[in-house]
């Protein structure tokens, strides 16, 4: 990737050598990418990132949808997905958002009973970027099969840490993110089967089989396809090595930490993230008191200008908002050691004990102030 | 190292100075911006900035960044809410004229931050108000005016305690704001010369009664009759909330001299007004008082009283009534007492303490 930086400078798309060796690094990537989904290297479309190909996949297809007014998702989808599906409901389309169970299931059965001739489009999650919960979406796929809609998952926290194929899932669009999977930021794909119809966001070129028009980003499709050929190498030991790490950090915190419960499936889930609702503190106290111990963690949904409002997801799963404020997320990657998770461990729950003791919860007096202002 | 303390910072010039000294003199600093007022209703348009926008936070990030100490954005927004913009609406639905600044030191920096400082194991909480504390032999702590006379904020602080003295730093205490804005620019930080806020930071277009009639709601006071004192209707006006003791402009009365609001009457909706010489006062009663040094309850003490945070103060004598309430007799006339506004006595730069005006004592 930095040599490509520093020496390629041509363009993919000219006809003179240097955008010809440019051209023959974007298609490799363009290989390895598709190898790790099990498709064929012409049905990905690179894009800037996983909300793009969210984007792509939700307004392209619904675009394309012709007469097919609905569109079936869950509540506990990315905003990348949520937003899009927003503006698509305020231009007329009928939008069906699924509950999903206690750990942030949806029921498939239920899913699968929503889609007839009138479903434009099926958007969900693969696996829930909050909770990790692993979606079965087998009878969903069979469902949009036979009523000729498409099928979007949003794969961008699937990729890279469980094994993916696009024929054995079904879908017709697939998300992935460069980034997610150790790639550099500003490259993702749009997996998108070769017969679905889906009308392009970014015109003006040929690019990407006139899915996307625009220079091609080649240092981040570089990044991208050493970041693939990693994931393909390594992927089974890393996920049973990471399962190991995390089960281990879980069963310390729920014997050191009274009430601390997970949020999200124990089995059908990725192993990399932990969501815990810790008792009696608020998460962003916790938060921050476990930054300066050196252990990051991460909260539900915090804008830039530090407001805080309960994870969605964990709302959507039945949870109260309290609880939802209390929740923390505490991730494991590939570089992960056993010191740095027997580190976590001790720190997390001797800070917690402090945060408990010195800001413990107390229901606000309201005086119905802050509800009229909203 | 000093010790971990934790420092509020608006992203204004003086709360950066304060936390940019700190981490000079070898404190381990953590800096944190409070999200305190509610979002403007959606769809509004955007109004001018609050001392909570998005800007400031990244003023006081910057800050951070450049003098490498951490920094957090922490979401107060529901305890400001019931703790400050509640009480700030009772008050004026009772006919009185809160001070939020005073509410928001006591039930938010001091209290609500304090427990959130000992959470990321703390030892001191840091603000760039204008104020000293000052260390005895005996190693009591004062509450003590600022050395610039000009800036001094020592009156918005009387309701600390004793506890909150002795884990409070006020780095400022001792510099006048030009050294403060010359330390900032030495330091190389962006917001040296921006401009002070003035008005209270969740009302920032200082509409006080349409923000009242907002939040209150249905509890809103209804329109009511202007008097004089002796009963006679001289109009009408639109609710209570719109008046303040001591205000002279918007009566819509006309009168051959200029007329001053006198007293409101929240329970009859009744806004008394007079002449300027009938709002002086012999003294005033004071509520949730707060006596810094408890040897002085009980006892009659000659203090200067300071009645609003630009009043110049006078001389009294303060005698403490029981644990919440005191009684100031001004040494002459004074001028119009506000009820709800915080009084502070002081014995020359020393706050011995302080409390809301419940009631002026007439003449």
């Amino acid at each position: 990737m930095v040599r490509c930086l520093e020496k390629e400078r041509g363009n993919p798309a000219s006809a003179h050598r240097s955008g010809q060796r440019a051209r023959r690094e974007l298609e490799r990537a363009r290989e390895r990418v598709a190898g790790l989904l099990g498709a064929r290297p012409e049905t990905i479309v690179f894009t800037s990132g996983g909300a793009e190909s969210n984007n792509l996949a939700i307004f392209g297809a619904a675009r394309a949808a012709g007469s097919r007014r609905r569109i079936v998702s869950s509540a506990i989808e990315h905003s990348s997905v949520l937003a899009p599906l927003a503006d698509l409901e305020a231009r007329g389309f009928e939008v069906v958002r699924l509950a999903p169970d206690r750990d942030g299931r949806i029921d498939a059965g239920k899913a699968a009973a929503a889609i007839d001739d009138n479903v434009a489009l099926i958007t969900l999650g693969l696996v829930n970027a909050e909770v990790g919960a692993i979606q079965q979406v087998a009878p969903i796929a069979e469902a949009a099969r036979r009523a000729r809609a498409v099928f979007h998952l949003d794969a961008a926290q699937a990729v890279g840490r469980m094994p993916i194929d696009v024929r054995s899932l079904g879908c017709d669009l697939l998300t992935m993110s460069g980034h997610k999977i150790g790639g550099p930021s500003g490259i993702g794909a749009l997996y998108c089967a070769q017969e679905t119809q889906v009308a392009p966001l970014i015109l003006g070129g040929p690019q990407e089989r006139g899915m996307r028009a625009g220079t091609p980003n080649l240092p981040g499709a570089v990044g991208f396809r050493a970041a693939a050929e990693e994931v393909a190498s390594a992927l089974h030991a890393e996920t049973s090595r990471i399962a190991s790490l995390a089960n281990a950090l879980l069963e310390f915190l729920l014997g050191a930490i009274p009430g601390l419960e997970l949020n999200g499936p124990r089995l059908e889930r990725v192993p990399n993230t932990l969501n815990l609702t810790f008792p009696g503190v608020l998460g962003e106290s916790l938060l921050m008191a476990l930054d300066l111990e050196g252990v990051e963690a991460s909260m539900g949904s915090a804008c830039a200008a530090g407001a805080v409002e309960p994870s969605h997801v964990l709302v959507a799963m039945g949870r109260t908002a309290s609880a939802a404020r209390s929740s923390l997320r505490i991730s494991l990657g590939w570089s992960t050691t056993d010191e740095e998770i027997a580190f976590a461990a001790a720190t997390i729950a001797r800070v917690w004990r402090r945060v408990a003791a010195a800001e413990p919860i107390t229901e606000t007096r309201d005086s119905g102030v802050a509800e009229t202002l909203r | 190292m000093n010790g971990r303390v934790l420092v509020a910072m608006s992203g204004g010039v003086d709360s950066s100075v304060a936390a940019a000294i700190l981490r000079e003199r070898g404190y381990d600093v953590v800096g944190v911006a409070m999200r305190l007022a509610p979002e403007p209703p959606a769809g509004s348009i955007r109004r001018k900035a609050t001392c909570c926008s998005h800007d400031d936070f990244e003023d006081a990030r910057r800050v951070a960044e450049r003098m490498d100490f951490p920094f957090y954005i922490v979401d107060l927004r529901e305890d400001f809410a019931a703790r400050v913009i509640g009480n700030f609406v009772d008050e004026y639905l009772a006919g009185r004229t809160p001070n939020p600044c005073v509410m928001c030191n006591r039930e938010i920096k001091f209290d609500r931050l304090w427990s959130r400082a000992m959470a990321i194991g703390a030892d001191f909480i840091a603000t760039g108000h204008y104020a000293r504390i000052e260390q005895d032999g005996d190693g009591r702590r004062r509450l003590m005016r600022a050395r610039d006379a000009a800036k001094d904020q020592s009156y918005f602080l009387f309701a600390m305690g004793r506890d909150e003295l002795s884990r409070t730093l006020f780095p400022l205490g001792a510099m006048s704001k030009a050294e403060v804005r010359a330390r900032a620019r030495a330091l190389g930080l962006r917001n040296a010369d921006k401009p002070e806020s003035q008005e209270i930071c969740f009302v920032p277009d200082r509409d006080y009664a349409a923000f009242v009639r907002r939040a209150a709601q249905s509890r809103t006071p209804a329109p009511g009759r202007i008097v004089d004192s002796d009963g006679r209707e001289l109009g009408r006006h639109p609710g209570v909330h719109h008046f303040t003791v001591g205000q002279r402009r918007g009566l819509g009365v006309a009168s051959g001299e200029p007329l001053y609001v006198r007293e409101i009457r929240a329970a009859s909706g009744d806004v008394v007004v007079g002449r300027k010489s009938e709002l002086n006062a012999r003294g005033l009663i004071a509520e949730q008082v707060n006596l810094l040094d408890p040897e002085l309850a009980g006892r009659e003490i000659p203090v200067e009283v300071k009645i609003r945070y630009r009043h110049p103060g006078l001389p009294a004598t303060l005698r403490a009534l029981d644990g919440t309430r005191a009684e100031v007799r001004f040494a002459s006339a004074g001028p119009a007492v506000t009820p709800g506004q915080a009084c502070v006595f002081y014995r020359g730069d020393e706050v011995l303490g302080g409390g809301f005006i419940a009631r002026a004592i007439a003449e």
